[in-house]
């Protein structure tokens, strides 16, 4: 009697978490290890497979200068992430405050997060544009500049422009999971501070910080998401040029793959970028204490 | 911040919005040009505004179509999501033989990108003979692992009580999950049907890869092949963004705060 219910109990159990476990393993687990299985593998669609040892990571860390400049781009984007979260912890600071109004607020700086990247690319790339856009414009007006910048066109200001709206789409997500972090620091502990003589200050540095670090590792670890996964801006704005500025991991893996059928060594990059990834969110979760990494990256 | 004058937050967080709305403000305006948009200087704001733009953009390329295709993966994407995560949410709910071995290899998916699996991804699409297909669209996306997790929280939050005494009363388990479980997880569905929106909606890399028939393309998509074959020569093209923007934005002020919470739900509480 036991014995079958206990077995009934399997049987639901297993027939629950099937098909959930099924995509999983076939659009997660299977391509990670078809991944590795290329990268050691001289392949292209329709032929067959031919062990190639490690002579695709030999090119790739010996000869490949788009690999490289791919790489140091990423982590660029990836180092300039903390400028965002200090613009939102400082955005968050302010929601924070009992005003009026801090709903509408935090609803606007809030809104461009969920918006289309593929849309926001092409807003912004119209905002760059040299000749008519609003941003030479405005600084043309201003007397900043004398000629126009051609934003997208420069091979030394292409990547910070687009890190610039990789940012500005980013911002409201940060500041909504600062402000939970804020929002979850009890209120007796910055009176007991003030009856102690802590000025505002002291009190930011002793107790916001340190207590908010668990959600400021949490928006460091989106923000290296989100430079692993900026696919749809980079593709939009700039395809990757200026000779290749703006190239990042997953925009040359892109073009490897589907623009030159070259599937093993783009497996091969794959691999890299997955590694490097995944080594940067462990050692980040280990600060934080175990809880940042528990992001779905699929955004 | 108390010693802070109120007036001088709010001007900052004004000066902040501003930057945060004007790049919505200047599509706007351009979508509704009426003057020539290549004009120097650019004006402020629109003269005698017009809707040809967006005529231009009903009529030129099938935006119906493009329209209606996301709609379709956006609405299997959400039924199935709600489906699997909740079974998978409740069954991570019940103890069994394994269940921890189950739970770490969700939480080690959750850290391969779905980036980092484009190219066998499409490789088994292809052999499944998925490409160009809205399954094939929708299968990646079909379950979330944060989503399963957010269930499950929330399931676990509904009293014993109530669940034992429909088992004593013979209840079949389905229909518990269906008649007790779903009604009380109603933060659950919400953060799932956001997520599941605001992911699919937007989502450009998996199309550009499994679609080639232009019937079959996304909105996203359908705005990058308008990007490449005009460039931004024309005002319709700052129609179109507007255009497959309005429905994100509109659900976003509809339900924000169910919106706020889903998405960050996910990532915080996780």
């Amino acid at each position: 009697m036991l014995f079958r219910k206990r077995t009934r109990e399997m049987l639901l159990v297993a027939f629950f978490l099937t098909p959930a476990l099924l995509v999983f393993f076939v659009y997660r687990i299977v391509p990670l290890l078809w991944n590795l299985a290329l990268s050691f593998a001289f392949w292209s669609p329709g032929g067959s497979y031919e062990f190639a040892g490690l002579e695709h990571y030999t090119e790739m860390f010996v000869y490949d200068d788009v690999f490289r400049t791919s790489f140091v781009n990423t982590l660029i984007y990836m180092a300039s992430m903390p400028l965002a979260i200090v613009v939102a912890l400082f955005v968050a600071l302010l929601v924070n405050a009992r005003i009026r109004g801090r709903n509408v607020y935090r609803t606007i700086v809030f809104l461009s997060y969920p918006m289309m990247p593929v849309a926001v690319g092409i807003i912004w790339q119209w905002l760059y544009n040299e000749k008519v856009g609003l941003i030479n414009y405005v600084l043309q007006s201003a007397g900043v500049i004398d000629t126009p910048i051609a934003f997208l066109n420069s091979t030394a200001l292409a990547l910070p422009s687009v890190i610039v709206v990789g940012m500005w789409q980013i911002l409201g997500f940060f500041m909504i999971i600062l402000l939970t972090g804020l929002q979850s620091i009890p209120q007796s502990l910055y009176e007991a501070a003030a009856i102690d003589g802590a000025g505002p200050t002291k009190s930011f540095f002793r107790i916001t910080l340190p207590l908010l670090r668990p959600s400021l590792f949490l928006c460091f670890v989106i923000g290296v998401i989100s430079s692993f996964t900026s696919f749809d801006l980079v593709y939009v704005m700039t395809e990757g040029g200026p000779a290749h500025a703006t190239e990042l991991l997953i925009t040359y893996i892109y073009k490897t793959a589907f623009g030159l059928s070259e599937f093993d060594y783009a497996g091969a990059l794959t691999v890299v970028m997955f590694t490097l990834f995944l080594s940067i969110t462990l050692i980040l979760n280990r600060f934080s204490g175990g809880e940042a990494g528990k992001v779905d990256g699929a955004n | 911040m108390q010693r802070v004058p109120r007036w001088s937050i709010h001007l900052a967080l004004v000066v902040i919005c501003f930057f945060m709305l004007i790049p919505f403000y200047w599509v706007l305006k351009t979508s509704v040009a009426g003057e020539n948009i290549f004009a120097y200087p650019p004006s402020l704001v629109p003269k005698d505004p017009h809707p040809f733009y967006f005529i231009d953009v009903w009529y030129d390329i099938p935006f119906a179509r493009f329209f209606l295709n996301s709609v379709v993966v956006v609405t299997i994407v959400i039924v199935l999501n709600l489906v699997f995560n909740a079974m998978a949410g409740y069954a991570l709910t019940r103890d069994f033989a394994g269940k921890k071995a189950i739970l770490f290899v969700l939480l080690s998916c959750m850290m391969i990108p779905f980036q980092a699996t484009i190219i066998p991804a499409y490789l088994i699409t292809a052999k499944m003979g998925l490409l160009n297909t809205y399954l094939g669209l929708a299968l990646p996306e079909v379950s979330h692992i944060i989503c399963i997790l957010v269930f499950k929280a929330n399931f676990e939050a509904v009293p014993k009580s109530l669940v034992e005494a429909a088992r004593i009363d013979g209840v079949p388990e389905w229909k518990i999950v269906y008649k007790i479980m779903l009604p009380l997880s109603k933060p659950a569905i919400a953060t799932n049907i956001v997520f599941s929106f605001v992911w699919t909606w937007n989502h450009f890399l998996w199309p550009l890869i499994i679609i080639s028939d232009q019937d079959m393309q996304t909105l996203p998509l359908g705005l990058s092949y308008f990007l490449s074959y005009f460039e931004d020569t024309t005002g319709a093209l700052y129609a179109f963004c507007v255009m497959v923007l309005a429905p994100t934005v509109f659900v976003f002020l509809m339900v924000q705060r169910q919106f706020i919470q889903g998405l960050t739900s996910g990532s915080t509480k996780g």
